[in-house]
């Protein structure tokens, strides 16, 4: 009891964002930026990602309160900071982790180097998700009782939360259709590797005084129901193998399946002016192997032991109808959860053309060196959805090297400021990006950070005949 | 020449960054002083009896009533190790004309009286007869509470002539419990 209070609430402090990541989005210099618009103005002859390296992303976050609030060597008591942290939360402040590391990842250009027939890309990553909200209700509860919130309902629908961890292979294509227009889509077969949903919950507990019989009328309503894929045999009692190795061989070795897609476009309604958006991870898993829910069901009023001097004996007891009354049961039901969808859009303006000094004179138009523009995303969660603004702009400072400066406005913080640069050494591309910079001057009390990396190699497109 | 300057400054600039970044002073062992120190409050017994349930039966008077009640949170090994202290509160109150003793009996598995409560209760006379008690349970008595399983109900009759199914009033009990957990 106590260790799994204890691992839920670390599970919600490690717990993060929400997958924004503004600073890659229509930085189309980087490969990877094609994975968060299938319609990026992305041109190439062919590239490939570093295996393993191509694509790296890690984002924390949390709202309401901060890794500082929690474990600060202050001398303080843990259990009064976790007291403060609990009570000035409220249930939709939240925490989140997500992960993704591309596995492998490539394009190439359909057709000869006259005719464009469009882009594939390819490629294959794994990503683990952990999403959570503060049971706020339900932590009171543990930590202080019932005894000074006599008339109080205690929520259980406070209690949501979702894991899992996919490997996603994934199938891309996108074309100019216009001049002005660039469109694509991103099939998806996602690959589970565990999942972990208990976000269907509702019910009550409550303690009200009752003035005529019984001291208090006490009633506990539990909807509450935890849906889980490929994790049984690591609750296992016998279980003593290598969890991250097992969970590695299930993806492979066939868990559950579910496919989905991502959509983009840019277009360009004057030569310096470009609109974009997309739409990502439409779609779905089906959890059906090694599945098993857990509900907690019923309705208990608890009246005490009330003796009735009849002679008739009544076999009351509190501990069995209890659990007849909110048995806990575990089912062996298929389910299915979606994945959590991602809306980006921008907009554009770009302005100074490069100077002659800096012109390589291929015969691609020349580039524009500044761009300055804002950026929209929205996630959709277990309740409302997460939302975000940035305003950014972006410098090529030469055909070579690209940065990108961010300020992003979202319910963890007003203060967020992400830099990123793409660089070309030859072929070999490599990007780093950061957000939240002002909170590395104390990253304890940071509410999200996020950082993405990567290296590919990069044969650019031209408009010259191959030799 | 001028853009691997630049890559030198922005290099120089990041890795400044990272080195002047910093975080305050952590404990992450701090979780290991977790402690939940609810306090949980609950019903335990009520009970509201008619002066006939003790009226004369085929004559003979009836001297006491007794109910027994099983009593088996405590089956929950649990609940035993989080308990630090229960409180019982009782209030008792009484509209009949004749004066009471109330025995409450903590019973083990094997139906062995493991304390008992009494409660002497005065006959009713038109006034407000309502008696109070909180009964605290630590140390020695709190480890015969976890062993219980059975609470016995014993009422006798105080001295007087017989109730019959006409005479008036009522014996209410209302109890709670204030139960302090560490978990």
């Amino acid at each position: 009891m106590r260790k799994s209070f204890l691992l839920l609430m670390l599970l919600i402090v490690t717990t993060c964002f929400s997958q924004n990541k503004q600073i890659l989005y229509n930085l189309t210099s980087v490969p990877q930026s094609m994975m968060l618009n299938p319609g990026a103005d992305f041109k190439y002859k062919y590239y490939f990602g570093v295996p393993l390296l191509s694509g790296m992303s890690f984002k924390v976050g949390s709202t309401g309160f901060s890794v500082y609030d929690l474990f600060a060597n202050d001398g303080v008591d843990f259990n009064q900071k976790l007291r403060n942290v609990v009570y000035s939360t409220n249930r939709n402040d939240h925490g989140a982790i997500n992960e993704q590391i591309e596995i492998f990842n490539g394009g190439i250009k359909l057709g000869d180097w006259l005719e464009d027939k469009g882009y594939l890309s390819f490629g294959m990553y794994q990503e683990f998700d952990l999403f959570a909200y503060v049971p706020k209700d339900l932590a009171i509860l543990a930590l202080d009782g019932n005894q000074n919130y006599i008339g109080k309902s205690f929520n259980l629908g406070d209690l949501s939360m979702k894991s899992e961890m996919v490997s996603v292979l994934h199938l891309g294509y996108h074309k100019n259709i216009s001049e002005k227009l660039i469109v694509g889509a991103r099939g998806k077969i996602y690959f589970s590797g565990f999942n972990a949903t208990t976000t269907q919950n509702s019910g009550s507990i409550t303690t009200t005084v009752n003035p005529t019989t019984t001291v208090y009328n006490q009633e506990i309503n539990s909807n509450l129901s935890l849906n889980t894929s490929g994790i049984s045999k690591y609750l296992d009692d016998n279980y003593d193998g290598d969890v991250a190795a097992d969970v590695q061989k299930q993806f492979l070795l066939g868990g559950d399946m579910g496919l989905g897609f991502d959509l983009g476009f840019t277009y360009y309604p004057k030569k310096n002016i470009q609109i974009t958006g997309s739409i990502l991870d439409v779609g779905f898993i089906n959890h059906s192997k090694d599945v098993q829910n857990y509900t907690f069901k019923g309705y208990y009023k608890y009246e005490g032991n009330n003796p009735n001097f009849s002679d008739t004996d009544d076999p009351d007891s509190v501990y069995d109808d209890f659990n007849e009354a909110i048995p806990l049961d575990t089912l062996y039901n298929k389910y299915t959860t979606w994945r959590p969808v991602k809306l980006n859009a921008s907009y554009q303006y770009s302005f100074g053309t490069a100077t002659d000094e800096d012109c390589v004179c291929t015969a691609t138009e020349k580039r524009y060196k500044n761009a300055v523009g804002a950026q929209f995303f929205m996630m959709s969660t277990p309740r409302l959805p997460i939302t975000a603004l940035t305003g950014f702009y972006q410098r090529n400072v030469s055909d070579k090297l690209q940065i990108k400066a961010t300020y992003t406005l979202d319910s963890y913080s007003y203060t967020n400021i992400g830099l990123g640069l793409s660089a070309n050494l030859g072929k070999f591309n490599m990007y780093f990006m950061a957000d939240n910079l002002l909170e590395y001057r104390d990253v304890s009390k940071a509410n999200s950070l996020s950082f993405q990396f990567g290296f590919n190699f990069i044969f650019a497109d031209s408009n010259e005949p191959p030799y | 020449m001028r853009k691997y300057h630049f890559i030198k400054v922005l290099s120089l600039a990041l890795l400044l960054m990272c080195s002047l970044s910093c975080s305050s002073d952590l404990d992450f062992n701090q979780a290991n002083d977790l402690k939940l120190t609810p306090v949980i409050e609950g019903n335990l017994s009520y009970f509201d009896v008619p002066a006939e349930v003790f009226a004369a039966n085929g004559g003979l008077p009836v001297q006491w009533a007794y109910d027994e009640q099983e009593f088996d949170i405590f089956r929950d090994k649990y609940f035993n190790s989080y308990l630090q202290r229960a409180d019982f509160h009782f209030e008792i109150s009484n509209t009949i004309n004749r004066s009471f003793s109330l025995s409450i009996v903590l019973l083990d598995a094997n139906d062995n009286a493991l304390t008992t409560m009494n409660f002497n209760i005065p006959a009713y006379s038109g006034n407000t007869n309502t008696i109070t008690r909180t009964e605290v349970f630590e140390n020695a008595r709190l480890e015969l509470l976890k062993r219980t399983r059975k609470m016995r109900f014993l009422v006798m009759i105080g001295q007087g002539s017989a109730l019959n199914t006409s005479s008036a009033g009522n014996l209410v009990l209302r109890s709670s419990a204030t139960v302090y957990l560490e978990i």
